[in-house]
């Protein structure tokens, strides 16, 4: 049941640095990297960090420096993206991002870096933490939240969503489909199976 | 468009452009427009010497906007007696010409950021079919031309009407001078590397990219494709008793068809499976995506829309 | 050739749609043996082919007034049904350049292109339309030149991008259907975007056409068919819609089955476009009706062994279950088991 089959939905893999790299951004949804999103033998230090540590008292004297090592964190995620934006539209070939996360998280990245020309070669997700889905209602488009059941009320036209396997990179969402459209009210028992 | 077979085109004119370069004007001989030339494409010429018949690839120096004649730079190597010395010394204007359609294993991306081209000698010609676009799409981008020291006069006439404005810079000093890392490390996120010119060139151009973390999807080397044929070779269709002659730049699939008899076959591409025929023996070149590589390595099957043989002789159960 | 269009034609509401004999005999039936399993069925799109379907670059037929009519209306619903990605606007040029000198070369009557250099002049005789235009400017349009050439066009076209040995659905004109959406495909691979398709990868089907396309040739387009069921002859089986379309699934019975079941028909078209290096692909949706389909005794047969022996999950993702019994207890006395003839056309001059 949570996997169907469809192949849009992306693989992840526990993050590796890609030695054909010159420099190394990682970026992390938490304060540290957790065990499970990157191997044993992975080289922190030749990236420069970036976590988020949800509080808004970030340190006085932030670290501020561009360079392997370095650690610098950030309120939310929201403050994270608006520095990345700044920050790709400096840089220069050779750039490797790694980001570890929930799937709401890497791939709003991704249109990030979509953005400022990075293709998928240089990319490197895995997706850590909640399993909850963002739903993009096929009908109405709009974007539920946060996910966790087979079937979903859509929170813009109120249908009954099946949420499917098949996932837009560029919406960074799963497709949601009337799961009653041919017969109204035939409406199966949601689960919790995102959690 | 559908193409109908090779192009009859007419030397307009040739123009001189320096000892070596000499520039052709190709227009269509029976009138109409041409197919559209693609930036970064390149014609395949059919040149019937005096004592053989050559095939040779040049890169369209033409805008795409213009159909109706093709334009190519074809240097002269002295010494060298190829289809390159035969267009300068044994073709005038009016001579006709053969040309198969257009191809282009050379584009420009279309999602690039900025566009970064390297040019090494007459490897300039791609590049300048890239440039009408790039200014007229108000394209970001930096080209750098290697040239001897002779060379730069024709190279800097070549380049001017694109030049204002642009960074375009002719390097007279040749490799040597020229700092190929310092150009790659320094370009934003989103550049694409075209290089063409000699294969010294585009193999240092490519893997210093590659040192400096380019991704491949973002390096482009020149190319005119691999050869399509390969070594002539005996095919005998066992259940018939017919023994074919398969030419250089005929698939195995064509030269049955060329005697008539009707061979399975639906994609022509190597893809659908649909023209396998069982192999009693001889030894298969396989170019097909189809067989899998046990069946490959197994020998007992030919993909006849694409695949040779690698014997002299390939027996066929058909 | 003089095509006699019938503008009247509906595909919603009440479905105002019917086939001349001229118009059956030259469907592309897209079953070449009596069963069906996906397989990597393309091939060079050479004019000329088993029916008059082929006949053309793009093919024009007597319903090309109402579905352009069908596909504004579409498009006044949901102007999003065309979009096209800010990288692609060469492919957009190179779309219009490709439909518009193949429309007008392969049907004078109809349609007509002259060129003072890059000042174009259009005339669409069957849609009374004259345009000039500078070729190359897009505010010299009333729409962008994907939609306006594409809004003149029977079938979906999307436009794929090449890059990182990849092709990537980066634009399109979607009104007309099997069920999927371009809003929320629109920049995926081409893997991704045949995710939701059973079995096919586990064939290899994908990673074969792939690679076939990846080297698909400027002047050298490539064609295949594919096949889907539709109740009722409506072109826009979209998601975005299947809350209204979805019900007519259970509207089928024994006496209506005939009528309302539809055999609906893609012959696809591959183009490679010069300028972007793109690839356009086109989608050109036909539709039968069972009972049109059971005039021609070889078509009738094959059908019929098809629909029987079809994979069962293949009749899940097409969406047959509810219905599918009901049109082989409708064929089945038409089929007495004699042997077919290899290949899709009708075996038929007339009806
Ligand atoms: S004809 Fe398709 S693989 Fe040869």
């Amino acid at each position: 049941m949570t996997d169907q089959g469809i192949k849009s939905r992306p693989k992840y893999q526990r993050l590796a640095l890609d030695p054909s790299g010159r420099h190394h951004l990682l970026l992390i949804d938490g304060p540290a990297l957790s065990s499970e999103a990157a191997d044993a033998g992975f080289d922190i230090a030749a990236c420069e960090t970036w976590i988020v540590i949800r509080r808004s008292a970030v340190p006085p004297e932030p670290i501020l420096a561009e360079a392997p090592g370095a650690i610098r964190p950030f309120r939310s995620t929201a403050h994270l993206f608006s520095a990345l934006q700044d920050r790709l539209a400096r840089e220069t070939m050779g750039l490797r991002i790694y980001a570890a996360g929930t799937e709401d998280f890497l791939w709003d990245i991704h249109g990030i870096a979509d953005q400022a020309g990075m293709s998928r070669q240089e990319l490197r997700f895995c997706h850590v933490g909640s399993k909850a889905r963002r739903i993009f209602c096929v009908h109405c488009r709009t974007i539920t939240a946060g996910v966790k059941t087979s079937i979903v009320a859509c929170s813009g036209c109120g249908a009954s969503l099946f949420v499917r396997d098949h996932f837009s990179r560029r919406l960074a969402a799963f497709m949601g489909v009337q799961v009653d459209a041919e017969a109204p009210g035939e409406v199966p028992d949601a689960e919790e199976i995102y959690a | 468009m559908i193409a109908d077979g090779p192009i009859p085109l007419r030397v307009h004119d040739i123009e001189s452009l320096s000892p070596s370069l000499k520039r052709f004007s190709l227009t269509a001989l029976h009138g109409g427009e041409l197919p559209t030339a693609a930036p970064g494409a390149h014609i395949m010429l059919t040149l019937r010497g005096p004592d053989r018949v050559m095939k040779n690839a040049y890169s369209l120096v033409s805008p795409a906007a213009c159909r109706d004649r093709y334009q190519i730079i074809v240097r002269h190597v002295a010494q060298s007696r190829g289809g390159s010395a035969f267009l300068h010394q044994g073709i005038r204007p009016g001579d006709v010409i053969e040309a198969a359609p257009p191809v282009n294993l050379f584009p420009l991306s279309q999602s690039a950021r900025k566009h970064l081209l390297i040019g090494g000698g007459i490897g300039i010609t791609p590049l300048l079919s890239y440039l009408p676009l790039l200014k007229a799409r108000g394209a970001r981008f930096e080209l750098h031309q290697i040239s001897s020291a002779e060379d730069v006069g024709v190279f800097e006439r070549l380049l001017a009407p694109f030049a204002p404005g642009q960074e375009i810079r002719i390097h007279g000093g040749g490799r040597g001078a020229f700092d190929l890392a310092g150009i790659l490390s320094r370009q934003p996120l989103g550049t694409h590397l075209y290089v063409c010119g000699p294969r010294p060139l585009m193999d240092a151009a490519a893997s210093t990219a590659a040192a400096l973390g380019w991704p491949p999807g973002k390096v482009h080397k020149e190319s005119f494709g691999e050869a399509a044929g390969g070594l002539p070779f005996k095919a005998i269709l066992a259940r018939r008793g017919i023994e074919i002659d398969v030419g250089e730049t005929q698939t195995l699939l064509e030269a049955i068809e060329a005697t008539g008899i009707a061979a399975p076959c639906l994609c022509r591409g190597g893809a659908c499976g649909e023209c396998r025929l069982p192999v009693i023996e001889g030894e298969v070149e396989h170019r097909d995506d189809f067989l899998s590589a046990e069946e490959k390595a197994a020998q007992s099957a030919v993909m006849t829309c694409v695949s040779r043989a690698r014997s002299a002789r390939l027996v066929i159960d058909f | 050739m003089t095509l006699q269009f019938k503008p009247n034609e509906t595909f919603r509401s009440d479905f105002a749609y019917g086939k001349s004999d001229a118009d059956l005999l030259r469907f592309p039936f897209p079953f070449p043996e009596d069963a069906y399993m996906y397989s990597v069925n393309i091939e060079p799109h050479v004019r000329g082919g088993p029916t008059a379907a082929f006949a053309h670059v793009f093919d024009i037929d007597e319903h090309y007034v109402a579905e352009c009519r069908e596909r504004a209306l579409v498009l006044a619903e949901d102007p999003k049904r065309c979009q096209v990605l800010p990288h692609m606007e060469m492919a957009e040029w190179d779309t219009l350049e490709l439909i518009m000198e193949s429309l007008a070369a392969d049907y004078p009557d109809h349609f007509s292109l002259t060129k003072a250099g890059d000042l174009w002049t259009w005339v669409n005789r069957p849609l009374g339309i004259q345009q000039s235009f500078t070729f190359g400017e897009a505010h010299t349009l009333p729409y962008g030149p994907f939609e306006y050439i594409t809004r003149q066009a029977q079938g979906d076209f999307t436009l794929q991008d090449q890059r990182d040995d990849n092709l990537y659905v980066d634009g399109g004109m979607v009104t007309t259907q099997a069920d999927w959406s371009l809003e929320f495909n629109i920049g995926m691979t081409f893997h991704e975007w045949h995710g939701p398709v059973p079995l096919a990868h586990e064939k290899g089907v994908f990673d074969r056409a792939l690679k076939y396309l990846l080297r698909l040739q400027y002047g050298r387009p490539v064609r295949r068919l594919n096949w889907t069921i539709t109740i009722n002859p409506r072109l826009d089986t979209s998601p975005e819609n299947y809350p209204v379309w979805g019900p007519d699934r259970t509207t089928v019975t024994s006496e209506n089955v005939g009528e309302k079941v539809h055999l609906r028909v893609e012959l696809q078209t591959l183009f490679r476009l010069p300028r972007s290096n793109a690839i356009l692909f086109g989608i050109r949706c036909y539709l039968a009706s069972v009972a049109d389909l059971a005039r021609v005794p070889k078509w009738r047969r094959r059908l019929h062994r098809v629909l029987r022996d079809l994979h069962p999950e293949i009749q899940a993702y097409k969406g047959l279950p509810r219905y599918r019994q009901m049109v082989l207890d409708h064929l089945a006395p038409f089929d007495d088991g004699a042997p077919t003839s290899p290949g899709i056309q009708s075996d038929l001059d007339a009806l």
